[in-house]
């Protein structure tokens, strides 16, 4: 691929900067992904809003796996996600090619949870569309950024 | 630069170690907190202004009221059907509408508020079954059949066939309730409370008002509901007390301190 980006080493850190930022993303994934997780275990019913819906998302039959729900492995695969971004950052190829196979993976799944929303369960949910945001947007830095 | 790396090594994995901490930490934490975080509908309940129950435009006050249509003290409530939280308080509003039964100080007023959005089809037909069993008198009966039952019947294609079920159940003339659905003065009578809603700027179900005071979604639980409740009664017969000792209106001049309910017990004397 002649168009990949090719993260270069801030001159005097030695840190790659879209590693990096990569990670940043990831850890506003894990946040997120860590509240959904909380949300889903104390069970908390929300009123219906009319700009909300109900948060019907996070109490569907597809919010489970095995009984665990799946925003814990969402925040499992943020964490690993920012682990390996950051390794990345400072000079390690083998976990950046890691990241980027796990990035791809992610933004596959999300792909999956954002068909259910839309035409299965027939509503969106706030802190589920910032997780696929945050999922697509590592799976960007997956496509284009090499490291040398 | 090999050197270089080997110093800085520690740097990532010390970061790594650090956000996991502080991950597993928060999570703990937030897990433990009292619910009394405030979701933003209840946040949106606390904002919205106090309005004065018979104000807005709609349905006249008592279509669907419990208690004694004088009462010093309103519950009114604004739901949806379909709503999973007008569900889970359901159980609470029943139980308040038990305590409070026989208390000419309390009234209960229900308000058909459905909501239009994604996977509340249902809803605004699920209030006018409970109004056509209104015209029957089993207006309560029906309500508690479709909150107790809302998971049944809110994914079931069959839907209608399970009302008329719960219809028979009820003991209503089956029949009479078929028709009663399908007619124009059920669907008015929907819409009339929508008015009132909408006019109220209701953005959310549960909506609770006691007084018109909006409850916080978090609060509806029976004992803070039996003490706003006291509260407000307690208010409105102390009013009438301080009403009855000061024979002429005119000369009450602490008008100033008087509360909501107090004011309007002094406009009723005044109106006498």
């Amino acid at each position: 691929m002649n168009d990949d980006i090719t993260a270069e080493d801030d001159g005097q850190s030695g840190i790659k900067k879209l590693p990096l930022a990569a990670a940043v993303v990831a850890l506003i994934g894990l946040v997120d992904a860590v509240y959904l997780t909380v949300k889903h275990l104390r069970n908390e019913v929300v009123p219906c809003s009319l700009v909300e819906g109900c948060e019907k998302v996070l109490s569907s039959a597809y919010a489970e796996i095995g009984g665990i729900p799946i925003a814990a492995f969402g925040a499992v695969a943020y964490f690993l996600a920012f682990s390996l971004a950051v390794l990345a950052a400072y000079g390690n190829r083998l976990t950046w090619t890691l990241f980027r196979v796990q990035a791809a993976l992610m933004a596959a799944y999300t792909l999956w949870l954002l068909y259910l929303q839309a035409f299965v369960i027939g509503a969106f949910c706030q802190f589920c569309l910032i997780s696929a945001a945050t999922s697509l947007t590592l799976f960007i830095f997956a496509l284009f950024v090499k490291i040398r | 630069m090999a050197k270089e790396k080997k110093s800085q090594s520690g740097m990532p994995l010390a970061l790594i170690v650090i956000v996991l901490l502080v991950v597993v930490i928060s999570g703990v934490w937030l897990y433990n907190s009292s619910s009394t975080t405030t979701t933003p509908a209840a946040n949106q309940a606390n904002q919205a202004k106090p309005t004065a129950v018979n104000i807005p435009p709609g349905a006249s006050l008592g279509v669907n009221m419990i208690g004694s249509p004088d009462a010093a003290v309103t519950i009114e409530e604004f739901a949806d059907y379909q709503c999973g939280a007008c569900a889970s308080v359901h159980p609470v509003l029943k139980e308040l509408q038990g305590v409070y039964a026989g208390n000419k100080n309390f009234r209960f007023v229900f308000r058909h508020y459905p909501l239009g959005i994604a996977g509340h089809d249902k809803s605004f037909e699920a209030s006018v079954a409970t109004e056509a069993a209104g015209l029957q008198g089993k207006f309560w009966q029906m309500q508690d059949k479709l909150f107790t039952n809302q998971q049944a019947w809110t994914s079931n294609p069959n839907y209608r066939q399970m009302w008329v079920e719960y219809a028979g159940a009820v003991g209503m003339d089956v029949e009479r309730f078929k028709t009663d659905i399908a007619g124009i003065q059920t669907k008015e009578r929907v819409e009339q409370d929508m008015q009132r809603g909408r006019a109220m700027a209701i953005s959310s179900t549960p909506t609770v008002l006691i007084n018109g005071n909006p409850v916080p979604f978090n609060q509806l639980n029976i004992t803070t509901l039996r003490q706003l409740v006291d509260a407000e009664i307690q208010k409105a017969t102390a009013a009438k007390a301080a009403s009855d000792t000061v024979a002429q209106p005119a000369s009450n001049a602490n008008s100033g301190s008087a509360s909501n309910s107090a004011s309007n017990s002094n406009a009723a004397s005044n109106a006498k």
